[in-house]
């Protein structure tokens, strides 16, 4: 397959002969490599739970930041290439802070989507407005907000492409965690139940043993917006995983090896 | 060098034509004037339709009341070719936020733009006196009042343009019930703050010679906007 795609996966802005840019598609594969990020949206708000590798035990796990806060309303998951993805929060708190002050109003979860969505696309050789990427942003990434529409959870890859979710896996483990999450949402979901379960879909797809400093931990809710987990609150948050997990029987493990394959 | 000694100053046997200034005033004042009265449940906007310029009329029948959204009315005062760009900028600024965001601009919202256009023009400035009014998202009246360079702010009721400094302190009496006896008074209701609206333009009729012809009135409730004119003395 990837011998017929020797001359147009060079150009970032070039079609193949079946109409596919090759560079987005490798970007998208990018973010596989990335570690798994999910998010749940429910009735009472938003969860995003992320997975920190530790790849060191000489590494300070607090410096890993993978969940962000955009404004106080709108809160940011995000997997794949790291540094690319300060640019785009960055962009999208711009936005959120400009967006604030024309209209004195909170920027809705989709138009800061839409806004960010606008930088991932401009990338290629030259561009008119002066400094373009050369190449597609490495990063996928989870919106969770609280607008006047309520808890929203949107999902953007590399193309700029974005959708909302009700619940939504990135990264590395996304495919086994993605069917974990269909088996397990429900409309009536209370936030602390997205918060288990989100947890116990990290712990199926993650290679190392889910602890309270591996794991990253934000809700969105109507009252407190932006919430970041404490490491006591994770803890807390992960002793009620295990239970579930019992009661599961063995469709974790299946979920684990599955995940593994994938990364 | 015997001239430069002597006392008397040396002037030049013929004239010169020294430095004459040129100016040239880029503004220009077509007077009007907007008065606008909320409520709890509607805003009230009226503008008068003369428009003109010293001692001329231009036309006795100009609106000078822009409806920005079905809750939201902006009325204008001044030079009148500052409001037609920025109304007309005003009118794109809200088209493209409609597209953008998928929802119409709040009136909150208009006023912060508004605001935010003003002062972008900081130093050569729109020369109108805008009032804008409307109902906030709670449904409640509002209106804001702005100078050129873009201070807002919020209240009930406001005179704005050529007779609002004559009329400012004759809606504080009627509608704020400032300096008056007593302490019951009861919240002005549309019938009432309409009423109030034709009286204080009669009024400014009779002493600003840039306000007469007649009015436009805007009642806008959670039913929509309508709209209703009342003749003035046209001389």
């Amino acid at each position: 397959m990837f011998l017929t795609r020797s001359e147009y996966d060079r150009g970032v802005n070039t079609f193949s002969p079946e109409g596919r840019l090759f560079q987005v598609e490798y970007a998208i594969e990018a973010i596989k490599l990335g570690s798994t990020a999910i998010g749940i949206c429910t009735s009472e708000g938003v969860v995003l739970a992320v997975e920190k590798r530790i790849t060191s035990t000489l590494m300070e796990p607090n410096t890993i930041e993978k969940i962000v806060e955009i404004d106080k309303h709108i809160g940011c998951a995000v997997s794949g290439l790291m540094a690319d993805s300060r640019t785009m929060i960055d962009r999208a708190r711009i936005e959120c802070q400009n967006h604030w002050f024309t209209y004195n109003e909170r920027m809705t979860v989709e138009s800061c989507a839409q806004a960010v969505s606008n930088l991932a696309i401009q990338f290629g050789d030259s561009d008119d407005d002066g400094s373009a990427m050369s190449r597609p942003f490495g990063v996928a990434i989870l919106f969770a907000g609280i607008d006047e529409k309520g808890p929203q959870l949107y999902h953007m890859d590399p193309s700029g492409t974005f959708v909302q979710f009700d619940a939504k896996a990135i990264g590395s483990g996304s495919e086994g965690a993605q069917q974990s999450l269909q088996e397990m949402y429900h409309r009536s979901m209370t936030l602390k139940e997205a918060t288990t379960a989100s947890l116990t879909i990290l712990k199926q797809v993650m290679e190392e043993k889910l602890n309270s400093s591996n794991v990253e931990v934000m809700t969105m809710t109507p009252g407190e917006f932006f919430h970041m987990f404490s490491k006591e609150q994770v803890e807390e948050a992960l002793n009620l995983v295990v239970p579930m997990e019992k009661s599961q029987g063995d469709l974790p493990a299946a979920a684990a090896s599955k995940a593994t394959a994938n990364a | 060098m015997a001239m430069m000694n002597d006392s008397r100053p040396h002037y030049p046997d013929y004239s010169t034509a020294g430095a004459v200034q040129h100016s040239f005033n880029p503004y220009a004042d077509n007077g009007g004037s907007v008065v606008a009265i909320a409520g709890d449940d509607f805003a009230v906007i009226g503008a008068d339709t003369r428009l003109s310029t010293g001692f001329a009329i231009y036309t006795r029948n100009q609106k000078k009341l822009f409806k920005l959204t079905d809750k939201t009315i902006l009325g204008c005062a001044g030079c009148w070719c500052d409001t037609l760009t920025l109304t007309r900028i005003l009118n794109a600024r809200m088209q493209m936020y409609e597209q953008e965001h998928n929802k119409t601009m709040s009136t909150t919202a208009c006023s912060q733009m508004l605001s935010t256009m003003l002062y972008y023009k900081r130093f050569f400035p729109y020369y109108i006196s805008n009032v804008l009014v409307g109902l906030d998202t709670e449904g409640k009246g509002c209106v804001y009042s702005y100078d050129p360079i873009g201070h807002c702010e919020r209240s009930t009721y406001r005179a704005g343009g050529s007779a609002g400094a004559l009329l400012q302190p004759l809606l504080d009496n009627q509608v704020g019930f400032k300096n008056m006896q007593g302490d019951a008074f009861e919240k002005v209701t549309k019938e009432r703050a309409i009423a109030i609206l034709k009286d204080v333009f009669i009024s400014a009729a009779e002493r600003d010679i840039y306000t007469g012809d007649s009015i436009v009135i805007n009642l806008i409730t959670k039913d929509g906007i309508t709209e209703e004119t009342f003749p003035l003395r046209k001389d």
